[in-house]
């Protein structure tokens, strides 16, 4: 599909900057390298761009300066047929939507079908593996309003993943989860990652369960102040320099 | 004629009710009234040949490409963009047909409808917009649900969304303007809300939405010409009230219903 020579880059960004209209810039100089197999965290505080940065390799907003390829080509249409996305819990949804579970998951094969064409039995059966692989197979006929925040939560991933992208990308998927649905949900991916060898691209507040979860770190305040394995950044200074104050990693830690 | 307005505008309801946009037919209803103004006013004081209803289209689709311009923009909100057509189009509208009126034009048709004057043009060009709009529909079903559930997921997966945001908007606007002349300027808009939002109400599926909405858009259109017959109402209002019952009695059954049943998620395939 992409005859370029390096295969295994999934994104890449260089020199990227973006400025709203109103004139804040929200991204500057970033270049990031994100590898097939990845599992990333994005982290940075409130208003660091990370949803900017997300909406950038989308295609959702086009950069004032810099390059996005996206499995080595430019974003088009067509090769975002390859990238799941999982927005941002908040701004997910009308919950009186009248659609069930079933129907929205079905929504992830409507870019692999193309326009002219019909769903078909397959795409149904391809949404019941996925409902079935997520654990959610239950679900299926409920609406989705009817869902708590944990539930909604895996039916955009299931949405997400049915369209067998080669790229996921989640946009803080466990703001506003409760403790239990959220280690739910990060073996979920941990096992997306794994198992069905999809990149990820997680961005989130939650800098302990991130660095724990990802085997690499891109932390960016406007611009990108890390990138590297996890280890490298839990020895690292940069995260009290990026927040301004020293952020405990590993903030469930037993006092006896 | 009223059965065709009927299934029409009420598989259009579901996409405008669930894209929030349940005012763009009050905003081009009354674009539609100052289009249709104008064609009055050209070919009654400066005797141009353009029937209205062209005169009107025309106008009408204008301003639906300019309503969804605007709604897509950053810089105006979706309901100021239609408070903004609704004005310009009312308030011109206003203008030119009080020049008319000294030449014996009869408004009251144009703001209610008249069911008894349509005439076969006016079938023909219903059936025409109807035809389209299924076909529309049927072939870009898949993508306009996708646009409506989520406009940004659907363009992060590569979807042309703004292909289907005027697609939307302006099969609407058509819509409008096919249905002046039965049900009059001021109600069409509710035939574009309503059946959507009854169906939504008892609904357990997008599948059920689709099927059910038609099945109230018609039942309110139908009942309300009966009811206008014999209560010598103008139709257009007489559809909006059945409808409105419809809606009621709906919302009310709903309320009973969970009162009295506990919650049961019975499971219907697919």
């Amino acid at each position: 599909m992409d005859a370029s020579p390096k295969t295994n880059v999934v994104v890449e960004l260089s020199d990227v900057a973006v400025q709203y209209p109103n004139g804040v810039i929200a991204l500057d100089k970033i270049d990031l390298e994100i590898i097939e197999g990845d599992l990333i965290g994005l982290i940075g505080p409130n208003g660091a761009g990370k949803s900017t940065l997300l909406s950038v390799i989308l295609g959702l907003i086009k950069p004032t300066r810099g390059t996005i390829r996206l499995f080595g080509d430019p974003v088009t249409p067509e090769n975002l047929r390859h990238v799941g996305y999982v927005p941002q819990k908040a701004q997910a949804m009308d919950i009186n939507f009248p659609a069930t579970v079933f129907e929205i998951v079905l929504m992830g094969r409507i870019p692999q079908v193309g326009v002219f064409h019909r769903l078909h039995q397959e795409d149904r059966e391809r949404v019941g593996q996925v409902l079935r692989t997520l654990g959610i197979d239950e679900l299926k006929d409920r609406k989705i309003g009817q869902l708590s925040g944990g539930q909604q939560q895996r039916v955009f991933v299931a949405k997400a993943v049915v369209g067998d992208p080669r790229l996921l990308i989640l946009d803080e998927p466990t703001s506003g989860v409760d403790a239990q649905s959220k280690n739910e949900f990060y073996t979920m991916l941990e096992k997306l990652n794994r198992d069905m060898g999809i990149t990820i691209i997680l961005s989130s507040h939650d800098i302990a369960t991130v660095t724990k979860l990802a085997n690499r770190v891109a932390c960016i305040n406007t611009s990108l102040f890390f990138c590297g394995s996890t280890s490298e950044f839990a020895s690292s200074p940069v995260i009290s320099n990026v927040y301004g104050y020293p952020v405990e990693l590993m903030r469930h830690t037993h006092h006896p | 004629m009223g059965v065709i307005i009927g299934i029409l505008s009420s598989i259009l309801s579901i996409f405008i009710v669930l894209k929030r946009l349940s005012l763009i037919g009050d905003g081009l209803s009354h674009t539609a009234f100052g289009g249709l103004s104008l064609g009055y006013f050209l070919s009654i004081v400066y005797f141009v040949d353009i029937a209205p209803i062209w005169a009107g289209t025309i106008v009408v689709v204008l301003g639906s490409i300019g309503i969804t311009k605007a709604i897509r923009s950053t810089k105006i909100s979706g309901d100021a963009a239609v408070a903004l057509f609704l004005q310009l189009g009312l308030a011109s509208g206003i203008m030119l047909l009080s020049i008319s009126r000294g030449f014996g034009f009869n408004v009251e048709t144009l703001l209610f409808g008249d069911i008894l004057l349509v005439n076969l043009g006016q079938i023909l060009v219903a059936l025409g917009v109807l035809a389209a709009t299924l076909a529309l529909v049927f072939i870009f079903y898949k993508e306009l649900v996708y646009t409506t559930f989520d406009e940004i997921q659907a363009r992060a997966s590569g979807i042309r969304t703004w292909v289907f945001d005027y697609m939307i908007s302006i099969v609407t606007g058509i819509a409008v303007i096919a249905s002046i002349p039965i049900v009059g300027v001021l109600v069409i808009s509710s035939l574009l809300v309503l059946p959507a939002l009854t169906s939504i109400q008892i609904a357990r599926s997008f599948r059920q939405t689709l099927i059910l909405s038609p099945i109230f858009g018609l039942t309110s259109v139908v009942f309300g010409l009966l009811l206008s017959l014999v209560i010598y109402s103008a139709a257009g209002a007489t559809i909006v009230v059945v409808g409105l019952l419809m809606f009621a009695i709906v919302l009310g059954l709903n309320k009973f219903k969970s009162a009295t049943v506990s919650r049961t998620n019975r499971t219907v395939p697919r």
